[in-house]
């Protein structure tokens, strides 16, 4: 009987070793789970037009919805939550960026009067998308902000991206300023990307 | 002390001619920055600037596109058509002067203040103070000898003609004769063009602009802007001077019948017209997949990651979308970026469309190997639809050819993997995407 509560006892810590090691193993199941696991939750986050009055700027609004989520913003204007993005806060900031030449947070993109993109003029917006030229005159590098790509977009689409991005929901998230270069995680890296809970202090 | 600083001036001038003659071209150039301020017989008219603070200036704001010595080859410049002026040559396509003249201070002042409208070229004016912009003019003017030894020749306005329906009537005749429409179309808008397709002098694309778009003319879309243009030329591109084929007054009509072609933008457009010009987007989509498909892969960053970076963060020549940049996602593995170019062997080439397909909207590559939902963006492009993607892959079939084996991702050991995890999922450590210039491909080592 003892023998038998002995070996019992073995299997189930072998098991429970085995699942913790699954665990880890499989978690996030990124290898696992159905792509559209992933893709669907950030696709569906970006605010819907169909409240815009306007048929016109609803039409604008509704192409810009279109570049803003095919292009990507929420890759990196995202707000991190205990279990990977938190859609909630569509395209709030907080991504960071570890270069040689800073530490670079992204933006607040709602159009939060006191955090976000209310504070800057349409043509403060078009500029950057335009030319990656902040309203300081400081020029964002392509690799971080890929205005590089969002130059090439036509004037008309800019347009439309900056008329939804003014429809987002407002959302207060404070983004620290740039900060001086840290010493890289990895020397011959160029570039890290964290996506931390605390402006992605490097890990140890 | 004005009088005093152009004397210098003037001496600190023929020194650097002198020493240009003896020493060359590189030697006349460190020579005219050394000196700081120089007054140029270009810039006579406008009182010069300090090149030495113009430098500050430079280096601060025009580097990332321009490039440290002004050749145009910044970290950002192989992302954009057009590409950023290489101010070595002197060539200016925006200018007030003679055919292949370098232009005024007052052309570049006009240029950098309000920008190039259509090119990623700010304006700089509410960012700069005027005094800024002067300095950064007169270092560039410094940056080849072309503004000491050829003083350019302003253009004589010819007495404008005003817009009217005879005037522009008469401009569509010469637009005619002057075969504008084997560039421009007959609309303005390329439609029947020979090609709109063209090289510049260091062979990098462009594209004839669309006429019917006035806030995408570089130097502006008044008559007198457009006149300007035609008069001048555009040194650098096919874009030619009329000043030999057609009189003032011709010119001036084909200026207002140019400016009649324009077309209401988007955002000043009633909800009927903005619906109608969708249809027409969609439409022409549709006819030329390509195209569409070029302005996409354009916009939608795969150059960002696929086209494989030196160690400045500028994309390499030659490869673009060739892949091999690295990209280690800790801890789940290092994952170069794929050869998207048509080459049979490395590339896209012996793809089929489903497969490309696969890895763009869901991150599955042919043989089955998934991929994390970042930095490759699949769950982003999974929105994009059916017609988009298709014009995706017409546009990648397209890409020319270049042979570099992309090694395949890599997974790291067990061991290692699941460390990294416990750090990430119990230490609730934050681990980094890690970003490696080079290109680990087999065209070229690290």
């Amino acid at each position: 009987m003892k023998k038998f509560l002995k070996r019992a006892a073995i299997v189930i810590v072998l098991l429970l070793v085995a699942g913790f090691g699954a665990f880890l193993y499989f978690i996030p199941p990124f290898f696992v789970a159905s792509p559209e696991t992933f893709s669907k939750p950030a696709i569906d986050a970006a605010p819907g037009v169909a409240d815009i009055a306007d048929p016109g700027q609803r039409a604008i609004a509704a192409r810009g919805r279109y570049l803003v989520v095919t292009g990507g913003c929420i890759g990196c204007h995202q707000v991190a939550g205990p279990q990977g993005p938190d859609y909630t806060k569509y395209l709030a900031g907080g991504l960071s960026f570890h270069t040689r030449e800073g530490t670079f947070v992204t933006r607040n993109l709602t159009p939060d009067p006191t955090t976000g993109l209310a504070r800057r003029s349409d043509d403060d917006v078009l500029r950057l998308l335009r030319s990656g030229v902040m309203p300081d005159g400081r020029v964002t590098s392509y690799r971080l902000m890929p205005w590089g790509s969002y130059t090439n977009w036509t004037e008309e689409d800019r347009h439309a991206v900056l008329v939804y991005l003014r429809h987002l929901k407002p959302i207060a998230h404070q983004i620290p300023d740039p900060a001086p270069a840290t010493p890289m995680v990895d020397p011959l890296a160029i570039e890290a990307v964290y996506g931390g809970k605390d402006y992605g202090t490097p890990a140890k | 002390m004005m009088q005093r600083r152009f004397r210098c001036g003037r001496i600190a001038a023929v020194v650097a001619a002198l020493a240009m003659a003896a020493a060359g071209f590189g030697a006349m150039r460190a020579r005219v920055a050394a000196q700081g301020a120089i007054v140029s017989p270009a810039a006579a008219s406008a009182p010069a600037g300090s090149a030495a603070h113009g430098k500050v200036v430079y280096d601060a704001h025009c580097v990332e596109c321009h490039g440290k010595t002004g050749e145009g080859d910044g970290p950002a410049s192989p992302a954009l058509t057009p590409r950023p002026r290489d101010f070595t040559t002197g060539k200016y396509k925006i200018r007030s002067t003679e055919t292949s003249n370098v232009p005024t201070s007052e052309d570049l002042i006009r240029s950098v203040s309000q920008g190039l409208f259509g090119s990623a070229m700010p304006g700089w004016s509410p960012l700069l103070s005027d005094a800024d912009i002067r300095d950064v003019v007169t270092y560039l003017e410094t940056m080849t000898p072309r503004f000491l030894n050829e003083p350019p020749k302003v253009v004589a306005l010819g007495e404008a003609v005003a817009t009217s329906p005879e005037s522009i009537a008469r401009g569509r005749q010469v637009y005619d004769r002057l075969q504008c429409r084997s560039c421009h179309g007959t609309d303005g808008r390329g439609t029947g063009a020979v090609t709109t397709d063209f090289e510049d002098d260091w062979k990098h694309p462009l594209r004839a602009a669309d006429l019917s778009e006035p806030w995408t003319f570089h130097g502006g879309a008044t008559a007198r802007d457009i006149y300007m243009r035609f008069r001048t030329g555009m040194s650098g591109t096919p874009m030619p001077s009329f000043a030999d084929t057609a009189t003032n007054a011709e010119m001036w009509d084909l200026a207002n019948f140019v400016a009649s072609l324009a077309r209401k933008p988007v955002w000043s457009m009633t909800a009927p017209e903005i619906a109608d010009h969708y249809a027409r987007d969609e439409e022409a989509a549709k006819r030329d997949p390509v195209r569409r498909g070029h302005y996409l892969v354009d916009t939608h960053l795969c150059a960002t990651c696929h086209s494989p970076m030196d160690e400045n963060g500028r994309a390499m020549d030659g490869m673009y979308l060739a892949g091999g940049q690295l990209i280690r996602v800790v801890p789940f593995g290092d994952y170069p970026t794929g050869n998207l170019t048509s080459d049979k062997e490395t590339g896209l080439g012996g793809w089929s469309d489903d497969e490309i397909k696969q890895v763009v909207t869901r991150g599955i590559l042919r043989d089955g190997t998934r991929l994390p939902p970042y930095p490759m963006d699949w769950s982003a492009f999974s929105a994009l639809t059916p017609d988009d993607l298709n014009a995706i892959v017409a546009y990648l079939r397209t890409v020319p050819a270049v042979s570099n084996r992309v090694p395949r991702p890599t997974r790291p050991f067990l061991p290692v993997y699941l460390w990294g995890k416990f750090k990430m999922l119990i230490l609730a450590q934050d681990p980094p995407i890690l970003i490696f210039p080079g290109n680990v491909g087999a065209a070229g080592g690290r």
